[in-house]
């Protein structure tokens, strides 16, 4: 079993990314996902990731002769003469050393180190390698956000973001809701989404600020452990039968629970920190933009593999440009998706 | 996400009052001058307070008011008998906690002894820290950081939905 070390990092990624290219034609499934600006092409095996990939996104529209393409071949020893994964062979490892060493090869990556899982992408040449041990020895969180990192480290080269944060709008505003997990931003976005405001995401959404600052959706699937699930009634809608995820959370796609379709971008004009109150009603009170940047870089950057200086650069410049509050949450979903909507009614465009 | 302050000693000229500096660090002599110590700190400013990362990490610290203005003064390399002067009237501010604070920013790796030139304090430092409202703190936000150890083993945390590194004991 060949062993990765610090100092053959890059090699080791140049390896990977020859190795999946030569077995291009070998890939016996290709799934192609419109995003914004982006055509999104997946070369893998059928099972479960294809069907993640078909089901996990909210594909955009428009003409897709303005988007770019990017290829990413998800592998495993069984395809062609796609290589073992090797194992992590330094004793020191670093998520930010490990970052920094590919990207002075102009290169970005991810090691799991449990399941000698590995993620490579060339943003030069938009050419991405997924290489596995077999066809299902992949992280549990890749069939919910499948393919996320290659996402962030290609609308990173473009100067846009992957925010984990959740959304909800009206008439084309939105607030953005900012927050480690358990913060409450996923149950705003379920009581918002029953309630009859949109929504382009509420975990992961893409954020732009050419222009102000823009959402776009990525991801159609939501959560809610089942005390939220519970809580929002949807039980009653959606019912209780379906397996739980990995995390022990009821798992949902967005156009279950919405009343019109997801809109293809929310012009953001609050940074909203949810603040679970224990309080009977919601109300929105003003946060230093100092707090609200702590609400919402840590998660971000943590879980989006390199790009760390660009990403806290990023979430700085998004947090100057809106104003910010805290959001304290009441108990009924009806109450708290009102605040938001009267916030926003009154927002300026 | 909060996860700690830490306070300089308040009007405690002494020191003692500050529970962190039984580590030594507030009896470490004060260098001259200091920088940012390493190209993985990076901060920004907010309104004039200041957040700053270590990229090496994944740890972010946010300041007080005063804090901020201190930590903006040192990293424009203000030396720090200028930077004493410029607090001599500032209500919040004294020389123990001072030296206290410049302290645990050298104890958390955010600055560093520097060998340049003492710059001299702007005009309006010392009217800024005179306006301060809250005393000479840093607080730390770790619970996102990377955990950093040999023979790594890694774990998904549920908020994260990413492998961290499991501190090995």
């Amino acid at each position: 079993m060949p062993r990765v070390t610090l100092e053959t990092l890059p090699d080791y990624a140049r390896f990977l990314l020859a190795a999946a290219e030569s077995a291009a034609t070998q890939f016996p499934v290709q799934r192609t996902v419109r995003l914004p600006g982006l055509e999104l092409i997946a070369h893998l095996d059928p099972g479960a990731l294809a069907d993640a990939l078909g089901q996990a996104f909210i594909e955009a529209g428009g003409d897709p002769r303005d988007s770019r393409q990017c290829h990413v071949f998800i592998g495993h020893p069984g395809v062609g003469d796609m290589p073992v994964p090797a194992s992590w062979g330094d004793a020191h490892f670093t998520e930010h050393g490990f970052a920094q060493k590919l990207a002075e090869a102009g290169l970005r990556g991810h090691h799991y180190h449990d399941l000698d899982f590995w993620q490579v992408y060339d943003p030069d040449r938009r050419i991405g390698v997924q290489l596995m041990r077999s066809p299902d020895a992949f992280p549990p969180w890749e069939q919910g956000t499948p393919l996320r990192a290659f996402l962030h480290w290609e609308y990173a080269a473009r100067g846009m973001r992957l925010a984990h944060a959740g959304t909800l709008g009206f008439d084309g505003k939105g607030v953005l809701l900012a927050g480690a997990g358990g913060a409450g931003k996923s149950g705003t976005v379920v009581a918002g989404l029953l309630n009859g405001l949109d929504s382009v995401g509420d975990d992961y959404v893409l954020i732009d600020l050419s222009g102000g600052v823009t959402a776009r959706p990525l991801f159609s699937i939501l959560k809610q452990d089942p005390q939220g699930f519970a809580r929002l009634g949807l039980g009653r809608r959606l019912g209780t039968d379906g397996p739980l995820n990995w995390q022990g959370k009821h798992a949902f796609h967005i156009n279950e629970i919405a009343s019109r379709p997801v809109r293809s971008s929310l012009d953001i004009s609050a940074l909203m920190v949810p603040h679970v109150s224990g309080g009977k009603t919601s109300s929105i009170a003003p946060i230093s933009r100092k707090d609200a940047l702590i609400a919402l870089a840590p998660s971000g950057i943590a879980q989006m593999p390199g790009e760390r200086e660009s990403g806290f650069r990023f979430f700085s410049d998004l947090t100057r440009l809106l104003p910010c509050y805290r959001l304290y949450l009441g108990t009924q979903p009806e109450e708290i998706a009102g605040t938001i909507a009267d916030f926003l009614a009154r927002a300026p465009r | 996400m909060f996860t700690g302050v830490v306070q300089g000693s308040g009007n405690d000229t002494t020191g003692a009052a500050a529970g962190w500096n039984r580590s030594g660090v507030s009896d470490m002599p004060l260098s001259d001058v200091y920088a940012v110590a390493s190209k993985d700190i990076v901060f920004e400013s907010f309104d004039g307070e200041a957040v700053v990362l270590d990229l090496s990490n994944g740890k972010y610290f946010g300041f007080s008011d005063s804090g901020s203005k201190v930590w903006q003064a040192l990293v424009s390399g203000v030396g720090t008998e200028a930077l004493i002067r410029s607090a001599a009237g500032a209500a919040r501010i004294d020389v123990a906690a001072l030296e206290c604070f410049i302290g645990q920013l050298v104890e958390f790796a955010l600055l560093a002894p520097s060998g340049a030139t003492p710059l001299p304090s702007s005009d309006d430092l010392p009217a800024a820290l005179a306006a301060a409202r809250e005393p000479l703190n840093v607080s730390v936000h770790d619970d996102l950081a990377d955990l950093i150890t040999v023979d790594p083993i890694h774990e998904v945390e549920e908020p994260l939905g990413w492998p961290a590194v499991k501190q090995v004991s």
